[in-house]
């Protein structure tokens, strides 16, 4: 999905690139350098966007949050918010997701109680807290200072 | 611009038939506006970490929320047609599973907290039932100024 998200970018770029190799051929040479070196640029962000998800957690973490807020921005069911693919592979990530997750609250308190509750297996959440959201976030972020997550 | 967000969710509602009636809120949702709360999210999450009244199942079932409603005073109702001395709610449901609810309000329009966004009232059910809230599955009915609080 990322790689298919650059795709399209590249290739407007390759027949740019082409046509400009062609200005350049008949004397144009500084702008078809400033092509060449704007193509070189492009193409290296691009695989470094793609090795950097590997190495980064962060922008695994952001890319996934993004869809799984996008998809679920008009919902109420809790089960159906907390089922979404997207949301389910932050789980996955394990405790790598621990801090993205808390920092992420601190900025803009979401629904990500029941994957700290799946990673961490704690649960400092008091039944008369339950459904405040504000209440539970503070409390969720406390804990993360106390457990050095953040 | 919340307007044009709202109307590319539901393509049925347009500035015509419903308008924007709160400011976004993350504290509570379509369960908890229905009955008279913004201050907490209700849903019935098998891993207790949301509001849902302590002696009803946390099932995500239909029966599971119609029996809380009931605990507030509600009875089936063959009709979502506003009725004089009655206060309605409307379920959704996709899949057999539940997703929104909306409350009726004096005019014969309805009330829906659309999940952490805003407030709207709609004109009818029809226009919010799709592809997020599937559709209107069981309404129930009470008596006006019947009124009970879950602690």
């Amino acid at each position: 999905m990322h790689c298919a998200g650059f795709l399209p970018i590249k290739q407007d770029l390759s027949s740019l690139f082409k046509d400009s190799r062609i200005v350049g051929a008949t004397g144009v040479s500084n702008e078809s350098n400033y092509i060449d070196e704007m193509f070189a640029d492009l193409i290296s962000r691009s695989f470094i966007s793609l090795s950097m998800e590997r190495e980064f957690p962060e922008i695994i973490f952001s890319r996934l949050k993004f869809q799984w807020e996008e998809d679920t921005a008009f919902l109420s069911s809790i089960l159906e918010i907390s089922m979404h693919p997207s949301y389910q592979q932050i789980i996955g990530m394990g405790n790598a997701a621990i801090p993205l997750i808390l920092n992420e609250m601190k900025i803009n308190p979401g629904h990500w109680f029941w994957a700290l509750k799946a990673i961490t297996g704690e649960d400092p959440i008091s039944p008369e807290q339950r459904g405040h959201i504000d209440e539970m976030t503070n409390t969720w972020i406390r804990w993360g200072k106390e457990n050095n997550y953040i | 611009m919340r307007q044009s967000l709202i109307e590319s969710k539901f393509p049925n509602l347009s500035e015509i038939n419903y308008k924007i009636t709160s400011p976004y809120s993350k504290n509570y949702n379509c369960i908890a506006w229905v009955v008279g709360e913004t201050d907490r999210w209700w849903w019935p999450d098998p891993y207790y970490q949301y509001y849902w009244p302590y002696n009803i199942p946390r099932t995500n079932t239909l029966d599971c929320f119609i029996k809380a409603f009931t605990t507030l005073g509600y009875k089936i109702s063959t009709t979502e047609k506003y009725e004089k001395g009655f206060e309605k709610i409307a379920l959704f449901a996709k899949n057999n599973l539940p997703t929104h609810a909306a409350r009726q309000l004096e005019s014969g329009h309805w009330t829906s907290k659309l999940g952490p966004q805003e407030d709207i009232e709609h004109f009818d059910l029809k226009s919010i039932e799709g592809q997020d809230y599937g559709k209107v599955t069981v309404i129930l009915k009470r008596r006006k100024n019947i009124t009970t609080y879950y602690s």
